[in-house]
């Protein structure tokens, strides 16, 4: 016998498998998900312009203000750096753009937004490596920029 | 491109001093990795960067001391021009944290590159010693 189910329109995420869903159906429910979050996703150019001023504003004070240091710590640690990273996810996709551009010390940001570490171990401090390997990472995420 | 001013703003000891631009800009090697010669790569104690193995990950001076002993170099006594000698000169700041490592040119002068700006040729280590960089907190050498 053929069942429809009707998922209710809030608080999907939360069912529990004991309601009597099934594996696939739990399958079908995430990647429509998915789906959904995918197509909803704005690219870079058509966010809201407050995120993209205010990831490019902090940019230009980083860039600005970093000096003639060599130390991955103080690159990191500098204040715009700092409120890029607060930024959370809204910031990956321009991350993710800057990388693409020009390669640039990005990864403590990436790592510490998304908790993922693609670079492969000897390909740390060749910048061209590790910006291709986050890139390639936001590509498989479903990220667009 | 960063001009002299900036330049001069950082490093108020090579005012009036000589000292020559080498290179553009760049961000695939920095001060560190380019004292020991390599310019692929970006090298400091971090997991977002290039560190030799078995070096502990450490902004500490026994930390550099032991990455540049994996090329070679080992603690002299100045920095002084010797013969025979490749000496690399490793800057502190008061904390005695590392920040800087420039490199001796047979010539005697010295190469630094200035973190993701660009290279120069300075006359003395004390050019760039100063509010950006500290002091020489130790010196290294490697037989030619």
């Amino acid at each position: 016998m053929s069942q429809v189910l009707v998922l209710p329109m809030t608080n999907v995420g939360a069912l529990p498998i004991s309601t009597g869903f099934g594996e696939d159906a739990e399958m079908i429910r995430n990647r429509f998900i998915e789906a959904m979050d995918h197509y909803w996703e704005l690219p870079v150019t058509r966010r809201s312009s407050s995120t993209h001023n205010r990831f490019y504003l902090l940019l230009k004070d980083w860039r600005e203000g970093r000096g003639p240091t060599s130390s991955v710590t103080q690159l990191a640690m500098h204040p715009a750096y700092q409120q890029i990273i607060g930024m959370g996810p809204d910031a990956l996709p321009f991350i993710l753009r800057e990388l693409e551009r020009t390669p640039d010390h990005w990864f403590w940001a990436l790592n510490a937004i998304t908790g993922a570490d693609p670079v492969r171990v000897e390909d740390r401090g060749r910048l061209r490596k590790m910006a291709a390997a986050w890139i390639r990472w936001g590509k498989d995420e479903g990220y667009s920029w | 491109m960063v001009s002299i001013a900036e330049i001069e703003r950082d490093f108020p000891n090579l005012r009036g001093n000589e000292y020559t631009v080498t290179s553009p800009e760049g961000t695939s090697y920095n001060c560190i990795a380019w004292a020991a010669h390599d310019v692929d790569r970006w090298w400091w104690p971090s997991p977002f960067a290039y560190w030799p193995h078995h070096v502990p990950q450490e902004e500490t001076v026994t930390s550099f001391t032991q990455a540049y002993a994996t090329q070679g170099y080992s603690p002299c006594k100045d920095a002084g021009l010797e013969s025979g000698f490749e000496k690399i000169a490793i800057y502190v700041n008061p904390m005695g944290i590392p920040t800087h490592a420039a490199r001796q040119l047979p010539n005697g002068k010295w190469t630094s590159k200035l973190g993701t700006l660009e290279d120069i040729e300075h006359l003395a280590t004390s050019g760039l010693e100063g509010p950006t960089y500290g002091s020489v907190g130790v010196v290294l050498n490697k037989p030619l």
